[in-house]
């Protein structure tokens, strides 16, 4: 009997989400039929005016660090409540884990490969307004360097080497820094984080210091997901 | 142009499946991430042109894919990060005081 009505639930729930994607399939093809009748004025602005506004090549940086860059700035604080969370939920100041012996190849391999790391990541974030990348994803790969660590040579060595204190600074003097940095456009007279507005001087575009305050925000998110996700994965992986 | 849109659905529906049918708390987590890429995957492709190439405008390009749902995308990326890792922080707490991962037994206990 039970085995009966176990069949039954399992048939119950496949039906229920055989419905949800048959209602995905009406919203999806309105979506795709979207494509063809309307004209995007706004991406078109973007695309067209976008070097010239704001001075960098790369239009997706330039719509996350000048248009919408108020949207960014949520994103930071995003980051910043998970790692206090994590913080919160966790709170083991004495770190252990459970760790195993690997053999000397991944040890060799990790103090090979940290070095090329650190330059990959500062190179994504220095040159995100002209290349892909920016300053999450060089954030995220300078975040690799600390897990890296954690991972081939325990979380003792990890944190010794990179204290939480310190990391948790670097994290603040981000987001402070990203709202300064901000500021700075109130003080010129313009709004919040205006950057091509505020006239910061766009400089020749396609070199590395132009784009007004696209570089200085960039440095200041990467540095600050980077120590926030180093934060994030050492309070997960601690235990007592 | 069709194909892609049916991946989506059939990943959207993958995930919710995941979620609402397996009992133990991190497959329920990994359903939800399953969900959360399937989004990312929609939300390229209704930026995509045929035949466009990436938003970066080192030379004049006749085609260019629309900035705006990669930027989008890209906050999807970060907040899904964040919250997965809220999540799986909520489950070592679960399991450090109920000592189970299953949520039927979960249920079945007091408090």
């Amino acid at each position: 009997m039970s085995k009966i009505n176990e069949r039954l639930k399992k048939l119950h729930t496949i039906a229920l989400v055989v419905a949800l994607a048959v209602f995905l399939l009406v919203v999806v093809y309105e979506i795709h039929n979207l494509d063809n009748n309307s004209k995007r004025y706004l991406s078109e602005h973007y695309i067209s005016e976008g070097v010239r506004e704001t001075g960098a090549i790369n239009l997706v940086t330039s719509v996350l660090y000048d248009y919408r860059a108020f949207d960014t700035l949520g994103e930071a604080t995003v980051i910043l409540t998970a790692a206090a969370i994590l913080s919160l939920l966790v709170p083991v100041s004495k770190a252990t884990m459970l760790g195993t012996k690997f053999s000397i190849i991944v040890y060799q391999t990790t103090k090979f490969s940290i070095p090329f790391l650190a330059v990959l990541g500062v190179h994504l974030i220095f040159f995100g307004h002209l290349s892909p990348g920016g300053g999450f994803v060089g954030g995220v790969v300078l975040s690799i360097i600390p897990i890296l660590l954690t991972i081939t040579y325990g979380v003792e060595f990890s944190e010794s080497k990179l204290k939480p204190a310190k990391k948790k600074l670097v994290e603040d003097i981000g987001a402070i820094g990203f709202i300064l940095l901000g500021l700075l456009g109130v003080v010129t007279g313009s709004n919040f984080l205006a950057n091509g507005q505020a006239n910061f001087g766009p400089g020749n575009t396609g070199e590395l210091i132009s784009a007004g305050l696209i570089p200085y925000l960039n440095v200041m998110i990467g540095i600050k997901v980077g120590a926030g996700l180093a934060i994030i994965f050492n309070s997960l992986i601690k235990e007592k | 142009m069709v194909i892609p849109y049916v991946v989506v659905i059939i990943l959207f529906s993958l995930g919710i499946y995941t979620v609402i049918s397996k009992k133990n708390l991190i497959k329920m987590v990994i359903g939800f991430t399953i969900v959360e890429s399937s989004l990312i995957l929609l939300l390229i492709l209704i930026g995509y042109k045929p035949s466009g190439t990436a938003p970066i405008l080192d030379r004049q390009y006749e085609i260019v894919v629309d900035p705006i749902p990669q930027a989008l995308a890209l906050t999807t990326i970060i907040i899904g990060g964040s919250v997965t890792a809220v999540m799986l922080a909520l489950v070592i707490k679960i399991y450090k005081r109920y000592g189970t991962l299953n949520v039927d037994e979960l249920r079945k206990l007091r408090g």
